[in-house]
């Protein structure tokens, strides 16, 4: 019958596409899309989180947001933190990356040891910085009779620091692998080709390798941005946010608001912030580094 | 035109000067990269007493597995193991499955519904949960997820649905439709081709999402953290993260608890390493 009708047959075949999507389409709205509306609504109210009614409070938490000198601290310090990520990380993965592609041997092993680090989870990484800064590295100080600082997570000024440096630990040998894989799709006969005419090898890494990896960038870029202003687990064994509020990050922020502080609908608010800027710094670096690959 | 992979062609050409000052450079990186993962590692072998005594690169006396014991008892760690255990092998099955069907129906289907269906999902690839926990919180709490198997277990399905949606919409022109239009002549509905046909030519991508998405869920601390507070339920991540504050003198059992916990996923990692690195480059070779 479904043979003869064609339009019966993909009727009939449209049905069943419909049941294999909707099993994730239901288990998608409930988990993420249904709680990004209840976020919204919340932010709304002043809400304890405990009571049945939620109070109606229009924008006021928006407004006392720009307000609340607690809040602004965190966003500056996620600022910070995202921003050193971002240009350490890139700089660091693409010269690992061009320095293992360069024709060094045993690459696979150097691939493996700067990789497994991220393997590890963030909290066990908090962890074992915020011993190496306080038992381990300062034994460099007793063998060397140096008198360097390497309580790093000791005071404000150089948390940041300490955390940047655990994080780029954690991380760097992840975005190599992506910049190593963009790298060997090069085609070598690019190189070759420059070389006849005569271009050195900062030439040829600037005219080159940096227009050809562009793809990996956008990648890197907006993959290290977005990951580092979702900074949380990082914290929670290692400063726990501080000393004082010096590490306190966004999320954390909301964590001590809405949980510590009982005020549910005041850290939705917050939360409401984050989605925002989240996306829209995603959707601005994509639009900028996709329109570079395009020019070159 | 793609240079080899692993330059074992190189291994036999003498170093020109500008290779072996980077091979230097490399070796003193992949040192300072290692020297964590070695103290960790020391240190879980050190009794109590060494802990005070030695510096931290000192090795042991004698390999004892004194602290990996203990850290056995302290984490509880029959039931922890087999919850993280279970939850991530559970959720990437699930997730691989339901993501590919998924991405194979909305690549296949003409309709409008579908067409929205990709992009309802890929807007999830930009919405943090993590910055939603609360909502997901709430969520879970009326609909009574939290504190189950069930719903920790459904949390991290519906996190990771975008990523995989995308990741599999990007292997679809793998599967060739003259052999779904095959089955489906001999007489196949929908779900026996998809079953037959489709999902035993999407299995590379389905590794792929499956040791990535393995890695994600093993080390997750905030959605574990939120959902279960039941001590029979609880995950590794969550119970090593409660060590650390209980044990901040004595830390040599904590580094035993990370190496048993990073063990495994380090073990699937190097022996899978080949799809974890497709899965990572999929959104850089699509550009």
């Amino acid at each position: 019958m479904g043979y003869k009708n064609t339009n019966g047959l993909q009727k009939r075949l449209e049905k069943q596409y419909l049941l294999l999507v909707i099993p994730g389409f239901v288990i998608f709205t409930i988990g993420i899309i249904i709680p990004t509306i209840l976020a919204f609504r919340f932010s709304l109210t002043s809400w304890n989180g405990l009571t049945p009614d939620k109070p109606f409070v229009g924008l006021k938490n928006y407004v006392t947001l720009f307000n609340d000198s607690n809040f602004l601290q965190s966003w500056w310090f996620t600022i910070k933190f995202t921003i050193g990520n971002t240009i350490i990380q890139n700089v660091l993965a693409l010269l690992f990356a061009v320095a293992l592609d360069s024709g060094i041997k045993a690459q696979k092993i150097y691939r493996t040891v700067l990789f497994i680090p991220c393997l590890i989870s963030s909290v066990i990484v908090g962890f074992i910085w915020l011993k190496m800064y306080s038992n381990v590295l300062p034994e460099i100080n007793e063998w060397l009779g140096t008198n360097i600082n390497f309580l790093l997570f000791g005071s404000g000024e150089t948390v940041l620091s300490g955390l940047l440096i655990a994080n780029n630990w954690q991380w760097i040998g992840y975005w190599m692998l992506i910049y190593l894989a963009g790298l060997q799709s090069i085609p070598a006969e690019l190189y070759e080709a420059a070389k006849v005419d005569g271009a050195g090898a900062v030439s040829r890494f600037f005219n080159i390798t940096i227009p050809m990896l562009a793809p990996s960038i956008t990648i890197c870029v907006v993959g290290i941005t977005t990951g580092s202003l979702k900074v949380y687990d990082l914290l929670v064994s290692s400063t726990g946010g501080g000393p004082g509020r010096s590490s306190t990050s966004v999320i954390l922020q909301i964590y001590n608001t809405a949980i510590g502080a009982r005020q549910f609908g005041y850290g939705s608010a917050m939360s409401v912030t984050l989605v925002f800027a989240l996306l829209l710094v995603a959707l601005v670096q994509v639009k900028t580094l996709k329109s570079r690959e395009v020019q070159q | 035109m793609k240079r080899s992979k692993d330059n074992t062609e190189t291994n036999s050409t003498p170093y020109t000067k500008s290779t072996l000052i980077t091979q230097v450079i490399m070796t003193i990186v992949a040192v300072v990269f290692i020297l964590p993962i070695f103290v960790v590692f020391n240190y879980s072998f050190k009794t109590k007493k060494e802990l005070y005594l030695t510096n931290a690169l000192t090795l042991p006396s004698s390999i004892q597995f004194e602290n990996y014991k203990k850290a056995f008892e302290k984490l509880n760690l029959t039931t922890t193991f087999t919850n993280t255990f279970l939850y991530t092998a559970i959720a990437v099955i699930i997730l691989a499955i339901l993501c590919s069907a998924t991405a194979w129906a909305i690549a296949r289907s003409k309709g409008k519904f579908f067409k929205f269906c990709y992009i309802y999902f890929i807007i999830g690839i930009l919405i943090p949960f993590q910055a939603l926990f609360l909502p997901i919180y709430i969520i879970g709490a009326n609909l009574n997820l939290t504190n189950t198997r069930f719903g920790i277990i459904f949390m991290y399905i519906a996190t990771a649905i975008s990523f995989g949606v995308f990741l599999m919409t990007s292997f679809m022109s793998t599967v060739p439709i003259e052999l779904e239009e095959a089955a489906r002549i001999d007489g196949c509905n929908v779900f026996r081709t998809y079953f037959t046909v489709v999902l035993p030519l999407l299995k590379p991508a389905m590794a792929t999402l499956i040791i990535m998405q393995a890695f994600q869920i093993w080390n997750d601390y905030m959605l574990a953290s939120l959902y279960v507070s039941k001590k029979e339920l609880k995950t590794l991540t969550v119970v090593i993260q409660s060590l650390f504050s209980a044990q901040a003198s004595d830390y040599t059992t904590a580094m035993a608890a990370i190496v048993i916990s990073v063990l495994p996923i380090a073990v699937l990692f190097l022996s899978l390493q080949k799809y974890f690195i497709k899965g990572m480059t999929v959104g850089a070779v699509k550009g």
